[in-house]
């Protein structure tokens, strides 16, 4: 019989508690709200001492452009690096500062991005974009509706 | 009470580029490149204008500044380095497998996840990048790969592994269209380099593992619009529907996918695309028939998607013998023909103006699937047809040899074949569909220890060969060949070799660090003979070469050049 890694071992879920680091993409669930004309914006902080995103997983509801207000309430120096078609986007973030991002993602399907400086991708900061959706409907198949999992 | 942050202000994240030294322009290179340059892309041999060099899939070069007396003295003129960063999809699978275009000293190459470059052709300097981000779920059966770009009319155009076609500013990189062309919901996902022709970008898809229906779609050049899309899988009531079950719909996951670039004969106005395998690949008993077009040769005109005439290799395949790799066009006593080495071991030489066999003759030493007579007909024999039963069969599925290409010489008239020589083990398991899960209908396990391979090289006029080089694993890259009569091609394990074009004799090797399954490629600047290569492990190796599973990865091109 198998349960759930948080609440089977909830120290997984912070700094130095069953491992070193903390286990990726097991915090908080954020969604991003949608402006007009469709741009996304998000919040994404990091707090003292977790060595976090939060969320750690931010859920965008389509592809598209979102703006990403990242704050670092942390005592370290972290940064992001961030998915979007081009480039991927750097943001270096000292203690206590706040920046902003733009991405452009394809939906559907997910993204990871993290802090790499140091090991803080390992030791937790890695976060995860997930967008929901469908592709276009020029680009599928044309076939009947097919049974999925 | 915490006193509330005063935030420092970080400012706004910057393109990862900006953290570098590339200067994020290129020279203007491929403002003419015109259709009508294209179509006499070996009349301007200090350049490797498309995919396979040419329209006609010969990956033929008539440099001759290296050759067979000098080739001893080449050396590594530079080398371009792209490690991986963070996490990516397929992050242990990924390989290097583009064939760099070079067009008047500018490199575009293609690199896994999304990559694509421009580099000086003469330094190895990157000038500028472009980035997709592609998803970490993205499905992919066989590695996070990409064979490669087309370039035309200032722009240079990609495919994405989650099956985006986008058109990029030759000059800088920058994005001037993107379209989605496949659902990565239903386990599409695309790694082939576009063919332009006339005004259209083509490319095929990926996903045969994922019961998709495959097809090939053609965009406008300038402005991205979607202009046809040809399904290589017909629905019922069309032409060769009646090769699928009547009932049911075998024929919506029925495979068929061309993920490899396709010739083209601009008199015939003919493209020639090979289909990859049907699904489930090896549960035959769910798609009574021949299952057309999968495991074919497929004629599309370019000018409406319209399939003109076929040739099936492998009817009813039950072994995963994609068809898709390269059909070489050439003259033959007069005769268009074509050449196509295919995954079941045997070469076929068709005509091109109508798809009729001329000549079918074995390039792989082992084979005991079935066979195929000097008409053309195929006989099955060892197939897994059984619930739960093992079978045993050569070549396994990964093929005689794989997607990567071989190469024909004019001046010698001889075809140049990456052989691999490896069996599998299939065990039939049904499986119920369900879209976006791979659907092979067996488990498999190819054989790690019992593998060989070598560089072959065969007259088409007899179907002899006339020469071979042998080598103990799997030759799984492409064959490039020259006019200085040498034949260039890569190992697994790392070595880069020259032989000589006439007898296979091997003249000059360099341990590029990582294994090659990638397409070498060669040009000229200021009168000066460049060889390309991209290394870098990887793809469906558990496929090709499982015992090669533990070979480090790379990724690097190396160019190669005589002392100045």
């Amino acid at each position: 019989m198998t349960t759930g890694a948080a609440q089977a071992l909830p120290e997984l879920m912070k700094q130095n508690g069953a491992t070193i680091g903390r286990l990726l993409a097991n915090g908080n669930l954020g969604h991003a709200e949608e402006r007009s004309g469709g741009r996304m914006h998000a919040e994404i902080r990091i707090p003292q001492d977790q060595l976090v995103f939060d969320p750690a997983v931010l859920v965008l509801p389509h592809g598209g452009e979102v703006e990403l207000e990242i704050f670092n309430d942390d005592d370290n120096t972290h940064c992001a690096l961030l998915p979007s078609n081009g480039d991927s986007q750097f943001i270096w973030l000292v203690n206590h500062s706040r920046g902003t991002a733009t991405l452009r993602l394809d939906g559907p399907g997910y993204y990871w991005y993290s802090s790499p400086t140091g090991n803080d991708e390992g030791r937790g900061l890695t976060g995860a974009i997930v967008v929901m959706g469908d592709v276009p409907q020029e680009a599928r198949l044309d076939r009947p509706k097919q049974p999925r999992p | 009470m915490a006193e509330p942050i005063e935030y420092v202000d970080a400012g706004r994240a910057v393109d990862q580029v900006t953290l570098t030294q590339t200067v994020g322009m290129a020279p203007p290179v491929t403002r003419n490149v015109t259709y009508q340059r294209i179509l006499r892309a070996r009349s301007e041999p200090h350049n490797w204008l498309t995919y396979y060099g040419a329209y006609d899939g010969q990956r033929y070069s008539p440099l001759e500044q290296i050759n067979t007396q000098n080739v001893r003295q080449l050396r590594p003129a530079w080398v371009f380095q792209c490690g991986s960063v963070g996490l990516t999809a397929g992050a242990t699978t990924y390989a290097f497998e583009c064939a760099p275009v070079v067009v008047d000293g500018i490199m575009f190459i293609t690199g896994w996840d999304g990559w694509a470059w421009a580099v000086d052709a003469q330094t190895g300097n990157e000038l500028w990048r472009y980035r997709h981000a592609i998803p970490f779920d993205v499905s992919l059966c066989c590695g996070n790969v990409n064979r490669g770009v087309a370039v035309a009319n200032n722009k240079v155009f990609m495919v994405t592994q989650n099956a985006h076609v986008v058109a990029l500013d030759a000059t800088n990189g920058k994005p001037i269209w993107d379209k989605a062309y496949g659902d990565v919901r239903a386990g599409e996902s695309a790694t082939v380099a576009p063919l332009i022709v006339k005004d259209l970008v083509l490319v095929g898809s990926s996903g045969g593992e994922f019961g998709v229906r495959g097809h090939i779609d053609a965009f406008n050049m300038e402005t991205g619009e979607h202009v046809w899309r040809c399904y290589t899988v017909p629905k019922p009531g069309e032409p060769g529907s009646d090769t699928w079950p009547r009932d049911g719909e075998a024929w919506a996951r029925g495979g068929a996918n061309c993920w490899v670039t396709a010739t083209y004969d601009p008199e015939l106005n003919l493209t020639y695309w090979g289909t990859g395998n049907p699904a489930p690949d090896f549960d035959g008993e769910v798609r009574q028939g021949d299952n057309l077009y999968t495991d074919s040769m497929v004629a599309v005109d370019p000018d409406n998607g319209q399939i003109r005439f076929h040739y099936q290799y492998n009817p009813h395949d039950v072994w995963d013998y994609d068809s898709i790799s390269e059909h070489i066009l050439f003259e033959m006593d007069g005769r268009k023909a074509m050449a196509h080495f295919d995954k079941n071991g045997y070469c076929f030489i068709l005509d091109r103006t109508n798809g009729q066999l001329i000549r079918v003759f074995p390039f792989v030493d082992r084979i005991d699937w079935g066979d195929i007579d000097a008409n053309g007909k195929v006989t099955a024999k060892v197939f897994p047809d059984k619930e739960g039963v093992p079978v045993h069969f050569w070549p396994g599925p990964a093929g005689g040899k794989e997607w990567t290409h071989a190469a024909y010489s004019p001046k010698t008239q001889l075809l140049y074949c990456p052989v691999q020589d490896v069996g599998a083990t299939a065990t039939r398991r049904r499986r119920e569909f369900k879209e976006g899960i791979p659907y092979w209908g067996a488990g498999v396990e190819t054989d790690a220890g019992d593998m060989s391979g070598c560089l072959s090289a065969f007259n088409p006029a007899n179907g002899e060969e006339a020469w071979r080089w042998r080598s103990d694993i799997p030759m799984c890259a492409s064959v490039l060949a020259t006019g200085g009569d040498l034949v260039f091609a890569g190992e697994p394990t790392g070595e880069f070799h020259a032989f000589n074009a006439r007898t296979g004799e091997p003249l000059w090797e360099f341990q590029c660090g990582s294994g090659h399954h990638s397409s070498p490629t060669t040009y000229s600047i200021g009168g000066r003979q460049y060889i390309a290569v991209p290394t870098g492990w990887g793809g469906w190796t558990e496929g090709f070469a499982p015992g090669m599973l533990g070979v480090p990865h790379g990724a690097a091109l190396f160019a190669f050049a005589l002392p100045d």
